[in-house]
């Protein structure tokens, strides 16, 4: 097998819940002779898909998590990143949309263009991935693939062109007819492993010359060379795969493919489709950040000299350690080569290289750019970027959103507490947006994320994958408090118990600070707080902010001056300073108007306009404020700004609201004020603990 | 400066005094023009003096993606904030656009019934109390000026202003004898108060071509900033 660059392709195969994505994929690993059996999804035969193999996707029949696996067709190496489906999961999506190049979207003939079909595309919309369409499960009742094909243009408004027809369908569905050859293919054999051509089934003939017109018509609009043979009556094959190919690349043409892959048919003709017309990595332009430069980016050739650039996407805990998931952006990685992480600038040696398979794997003496290979036993977080020594360049942002929700878990049963700390140290290095942590007062373990469904899982994974029972608490808002206003503080700790006695006089201001949530200045003169202790002062103000005195919560967007102070030659010490600079805040604090905030949610819900009306009725039932809306006739994307507290159990409301049939996205976007009434509940409760906790 | 100062100060009084008193409830006025003047800008700066008297608006784009939109207003609310301390600043802004929805349609392909539907939603579903409505980027084509009967109905019905722009297209003469564009013509009886921008050497002209019942003003002691397209004394 070739390992130009020119024959990579590194796709991700996306769809709805239930289009049969894992069984495409099943198939695809089967006809590229990577498994020697099929298994079916659902686990008829107790084994499950290959691509599938997480327990938990294997029970739901989805998949979560991406995992990579390399294919040979025709000469091409293919590797398919199993994209996770639901939009919760930003972080994870974005990763592995990062390093797709192009992709499949699997429709199905039934259903059609459905909700998920909709963010799924977007995604890829957004991360401007190339796509091809495969209108899966002919087979069904109800199969309609030239309606799914209307559907793509009218809802998801792309350039949808059908390559194929199909030769029967329901019960009937035998094969496709191609339009570029004109020919119809049938896929014989016990798995539908030979494909057999034909002549065109004399009924299908008039249709199919009417479909390759309307196909010749679409295609030719990226070639002229194509359009002048159209006109002459003489396209060739190699023509129309060329224009089609720049129609895809420029994300201008969607070429759509059919079949069933559960009945074996029409998967071959789709892996042509995936090497003839999806991208290869060198025709994408890729950017990293450039960190010697202020942040800025730069163009990454696509080459396998110069020094390398990698991207870790995906981190797994296998049956044989852990393994690390990269994409080689550029250069060449080798057995005992160098890198550095660009994040941690922590120094790696390249051990074992190798090549994923669904559930094996092949040792790989070097990859080069466009590769998507694995790494054994390094250590280092998903999203970072290795490198050649000397280089310093990044290919994800460094920035991660801080988590808005926090939930307690407490483990049942003995051992639990090892499994817990195992699990959370894995999850917390494979997505940087879930936390973990102890908390000192009340002991327990306390897990952070971005939303509800995103701690759900993770709770699920723990039972699931560590086999380990936990009971949760209720989900917990990240609440923060800040101050309104600016305030004067002049603070004197005193304290004379016998012996050494403490004293440290703190004078000064403290103000909003809109630019970030603390900031310490130091203007002092003529020594009245030894510089010594200037360190101390800052600490106190430091621990004060932990916990805000208004309702327990954090406080954020603080600025405090110290203009002047006092200290005694014997007296005064570090300490005598942190508790002067606790009490000036404790004391400034109230005079400042503080303000309880709560994380305000970006939401964008998209559904057809008939339900428009619904949406905006829940939105301003929970406290939100309707930004835009936005109608291309068929479907309107409403975005509005939403209190994190009111969307508990949104996905529900909205699901029977509109008959299923709209969807929304979240992500967190600031801090807002919360209003008077929900503030005094906030502090009602906080006395309510302060009480129980005095008591016990 | 407070909000209310920022009202008593604008420019737009002056503008409403000559249009005694103001758009008025259930009205359409429409501000026509060749294309580049500055007619959105207009737009958006009614829009904004009503935001800071707490008024809210609903800005309907045809044209435009909604977050090219939201730039005009963050732009526009800048500049009119710039001489204030920044915190304030952002503070009156921030408290402006709550009264904002940007709301997008595609003219080919949505009727105007579906976009009243749709407006008229928002407000009781949404509810958002519109006081103004603005239309931007609106193609008065023959069969779209029919549809100016429809929105002149809505706004009465609901007790709303409405704003729209028109953009004057093709090749000239675009105005009658009496400063009427002739793409509006048809529709006149629908509206109540046009406007029309005429570039001049150094900035940009307000005429007054039809004021309801009043005889037209004509020549309007305002004009639009060259340099902000904002309406300037």
């Amino acid at each position: 097998m070739k390992t130009d660059i020119m024959n990579m392709r590194n796709i991700g195969i996306s769809a709805h819940i239930d289009s049969g994505k894992t069984t495409l994929t099943e198939r695809i690993l089967f006809y590229c002779k990577k498994i020697h059996r099929i298994h079916e999804v659902k686990g008829k035969d107790g084994v499950g898909a290959t691509m599938d193999h997480m327990e938990l996707e294997r029970e739901r029949g989805i998949t979560i998590q991406s995992a990579a696996t390399n294919v040979a067709w025709a000469g091409y190496s293919i590797n398919i990143i199993d994209t996770p489906g639901h939009v919760d999961f930003t972080i994870e999506v974005e990763r592995s949309l990062r390093v797709l190049d192009g992709a499949v979207l699997v429709l199905c003939s039934v259903g059609g263009v459905q909700s998920q079909t909709i963010s799924v595309d977007r995604q890829l919309k957004r991360y401007n991935v190339p796509r091809i369409a495969f209108i899966n499960k002919c087979d069904r009742v109800g199969a309609n693939p030239l309606r799914v094909r209307n559907q793509l243009v009218e809802k998801l408004g792309h350039n949808a062109v059908l390559m194929q027809i199909p030769i029967g369908l329901e019960e009937e569905h035998q094969g496709v007819v191609d339009l570029v050859t004109m020919k119809a293919l049938y896929f014989d054999g016990e798995d539908g492993e030979r494909v057999r051509m034909e002549e065109i089934p004399a009924e299908l003939a008039a249709e199919a010359a009417r479909k390759r017109e309307e196909m010749l018509d679409a295609v030719s609009m990226f070639s002229d060379k194509l359009m002048e043979a159209v006109l002459e009556n003489r396209p060739t094959e190699a023509l129309i795969y060329e224009a089609v190919r720049k129609g895809v690349i420029d994300r201008q043409l969607t070429p759509v493919f059919m079949g069933s892959a559960y009945k074996n048919k029409g998967v071959q003709p789709l892996l042509d489709g995936i090497v003839r017309f999806l991208p290869n990595p060198a025709d994408v332009e890729n950017l990293a950040i450039d960190l010697d430069n202020g942040g800025g980016t730069i163009k990454l050739e696509s080459v396998p000299e110069g020094p390398a650039v990698a991207l870790a996407f995906k981190l797994e805990d296998g049956p044989y350690g852990q393994l690390t998931y990269i994409r080689i952006y550029r250069g060449k990685l080798k057995k005992g080569d160098d890198l550095q992480n660009t994040r941690s600038r922590q120094k790696i040696k390249v051990g074992r290289l190798v090549r994923m398979q669904a559930e094996s794997m092949e040792d790989i003496a070097e990859a080069s750019a466009g590769d998507i290979v694995a790494l054994f036993g390094v250590d280092c977080a998903s999203g970072d970027t290795f490198v050649s020594p000397g280089v310093s360049l990044a290919m994800t942002s460094i920035f991660v959103p801080e988590p808005v929700i926090s939930l307690a878990i407490k483990p049942v049963g003995q051992k639990a507490s090892d499994k817990i700390a195992k699990a959370l140290n894995r999850f917390v290095k494979e997505d940087p947006t879930f936390r973990a942590h102890v908390d000192p007062e009340s002991h327990q373990t306390i897990i952070q994320g971005m939303g509800e469904l995103h701690l759900d899982v993770y709770v699920e994974r723990m039972k699931r994958e560590y086999k380990v029972e936990v009971e949760t608490g209720m989900p917990q808002i990240a609440y923060r408090e800040t101050i309104s206003q600016r305030v004067e503080f002049d603070y004197t700790h005193k304290k004379q118990t016998g012996g050494a006695g403490q004293y440290g006089r703190v004078i000064g201001f403290m103000e909003p600070f809109a630019a970030g949530n603390f900031e310490f200045k130091n203007e002092v003169k003529g020594g009245h707080i030894p510089k010594d202790f200037i360190p101390a002062c800052n600490k106190g103000f430091l621990a004060a902010l932990k916990k805000g005195e208004l309702a327990g919560f954090p406080v954020i967007g603080v600025r405090v001056v110290l203009t002047d102070g006092q200290a005694h030659d014997v007296d005064s010490s570090d300490m005598a300073f942190q508790a002067a600079a606790l009490g000036a805040f404790k004391q400034a604090y109230h005079k400042s108007k503080p303000q309880v905030l709560e994380p305000i949610m970006k939401v964008s819900v998209e559904g057809p306009s008939e339900f428009a009306g619904n949406v905006f009725a829940t939105i301003s039932q929970r406290r939100g404020t309707i930004v835009s809306s936005a109608e291309n006739g068929v479907f309107t994307q409403v975005d509005a700004e939403v209190p994190l507290s009111e969307m508990f159990g949104y996905a529900t409301v909205l699901r029977s609201l509109t008959q299923g049939k709209a969807e929304f996205t979240m992500e967190f976007m600031k801090y807002g004020r919360v209003p008077a009434p929900i503030v005094e509940e906030l502090i009602a409760e906080h006395r309510k603990k302060q009480a129980e906790g005095t008591k016990s | 400066m407070t909000n209310k100062e920022l009202v008593e100060k604008s420019p737009l009084r002056s503008f409403e005094q000559s249009l005694h008193g103001g758009l008025g409830k259930g009205n359409i006025g429409i501000l026509a023009s060749l294309k580049g003047l500055g007619k959105t800008a207009c737009l958006v700066h009614i829009a904004v003096d009503k935001l800071f008297q707490e008024k809210p608006v609903i800005h309907v784009s045809y044209s435009s993606r909604v977050d090219y939109i939201m730039t005009w207003y963050e732009d526009i609310l800048k500049e009119i904030t710039k001489d204030m301390d920044p915190g304030q600043a952002q503070e009156i802004r921030d408290e402006a656009t709550k009264h904002l929805v940007v709301m997008n349609f595609k003219q080919e392909g949505t009727k105007t019934e579906q976009v009243l539907k749709s407006l008229e939603e928002m407000i009781e579903f949404g509810k958002f109390a519109a006081d103004t409505i603005i239309v931007d980027g609106y193609h008065f084509t023959a069969a779209a000026v029919q549809d100016l009967e429809k929105f002149k109905d809505f706004a009465g019905r609901l007790g709303l202003e409405v704003w729209f722009s028109a953009s004057l297209r093709g090749e000239g003469p675009h105005f009658d004898e009496n400063g009427i564009p002739f793409i509006l013509k048809d529709g006149l009886e629908a509206i109540d108060v046009l406007i029309t921008l005429h570039s001049k050497a150094h900035f940009v002209r307000l005429d007054t071509v039809k004021d309801r019942e009043y005889p037209p003003a004509g020549e309007l002691p305002l004009k639009l900033d060259p340099r902000t397209l904002l309406i300037a004394e």
